[in-house]
């Protein structure tokens, strides 16, 4: 549990070190990538609290997800609509139902070992 | 897997922080109204440096083409050159071909002793060769020019008085450029010459397409006799 936070304190600090930026023109993109990797990384935590996790869900949908999101914006950009509107609605609703049902199981889980605890 | 796939999202995430704090960074430029004003200043003396290049520069160049005007006789020389390079009185290389001809000895009877080249199909031979996009052609060593005469003097073929004899004979061909120097080639290949000089039991090799080729000058002076200068229409 506690290697992808690791993980993810790594990354963050390897990003700020390195002081990269990105011209403003693909910032949209960016940020895009960054709500798409940020929802798949929930979806992972709330599949494994149901037992549901599969590595390779997990990975290919990471990746699939930023690339539809990045072309979405593209496409938006060439076109006119803010299509990653589109992108960032999908994401923030997913975010907030994945969190939703991770705060529920943790509830549960949370008040089952209060139970067992009474009982013993 | 899912250890390197954090560690992306994190980086970035912080890239993503990085570029917007920058942004930030740049909007929060309180500097007051003087400082600004201060370095509108010295951005403006920049300019006005700059300015100052430029009109010296420009100065320079007029100079320089007012110089070149009056230089005329440079001009002159130069067209000069360019002329003489035309009409042959200049060496000249570039890329091109290389027709030898040798005499079949398999198909001389013995006792015959001259070897006659006709001038005939000489002459044929540099028409075809200029249709082809030839710009310069030497036979012998003898630069080819628009009065150079091939005649057959008393049973021997002379070009510009220069008698044909030594063996192989070289005709050497240069053209502007590469590609003229292919389609020649491929001309040649195909061309009926050779088939005219092979009855007079002559043998025509043509050589690969050489990438430098160099031709005389015209070593005789060149007569001019039927032209005359135009007078100057007045208007």
């Amino acid at each position: 549990m506690w290697l992808p936070v690791l993980g993810l304190v790594i990354g963050i600090t390897l990003g700020l070190l390195t002081d990269m930026s990105v011209p403003h023109e693909y910032q949209n993109y960016l940020s895009i990538a960054v709500l798409a990797a940020l929802d798949t990384l929930i979806g992972g935590i709330r599949a494994q609290l149901q037992n549901l996790f599969n590595e390779k869900i997990f990975v290919s949908g990471f990746f699939f997800n930023i690339i539809l999101a990045a072309s979405l914006a593209f496409l938006g950009v060439h076109l006119g609509v803010d299509l990653y509107l589109a992108a960032v609605f999908a994401f923030g609703v997913r975010l907030f139902q994945n969190i939703a049902v991770i705060r529920r199981i943790l509830l549960t889980k949370w008040d089952q070992k209060r139970k067992n605890e009474k009982e013993s | 897997m899912f250890f390197l796939i954090t560690i992306l999202a994190g980086f970035m995430l912080a890239i993503q922080f990085n570029t917007t704090h920058q942004e930030n960074n740049l909007a929060d430029d309180t500097s007051d109204l003087w400082e600004l004003r201060q370095q509108y200043l010295s951005e403006k003396e920049l300019e006005t440096y700059f300015h100052q290049q430029i009109r010296q520069s420009e100065d320079k160049i007029a100079q320089y083409e007012t110089e070149r005007h009056n230089r005329n006789g440079q001009v002159l020389q130069d067209t000069l050159n360019e002329l003489k390079k035309e009409a042959g009185l200049k060496e000249i290389s570039g890329p091109g071909i290389i027709l030898s001809i040798t005499p079949a000895y398999e198909y001389i009877t013995p006792g015959q002793s001259k070897v006659y080249i006709s001038p005939d199909v000489l002459r044929k031979l540099i028409n075809e060769l200029n249709m082809y996009g030839a710009k310069a052609i030497s036979i012998a060593d003898q630069r080819i020019i628009s009065t150079t005469t091939i005649r057959n003097i008393q049973g021997e073929t002379k070009v510009d008085g220069y008698p044909l004899r030594k063996f192989p004979l070289e005709i050497k061909i240069i053209a502007n450029d590469h590609e003229t120097v292919k389609k020649l080639y491929n001309q040649m290949q195909i061309s009926t010459v050779p088939d005219d000089f092979f009855i007079d039991n002559l043998k025509v090799s043509i050589s690969e397409p050489q990438e430098e080729i160099i031709i005389p000058a015209y070593s005789s002076s060149v007569s001019v006799n039927h032209m005359q200068t135009v007078k100057e229409e007045r208007k």
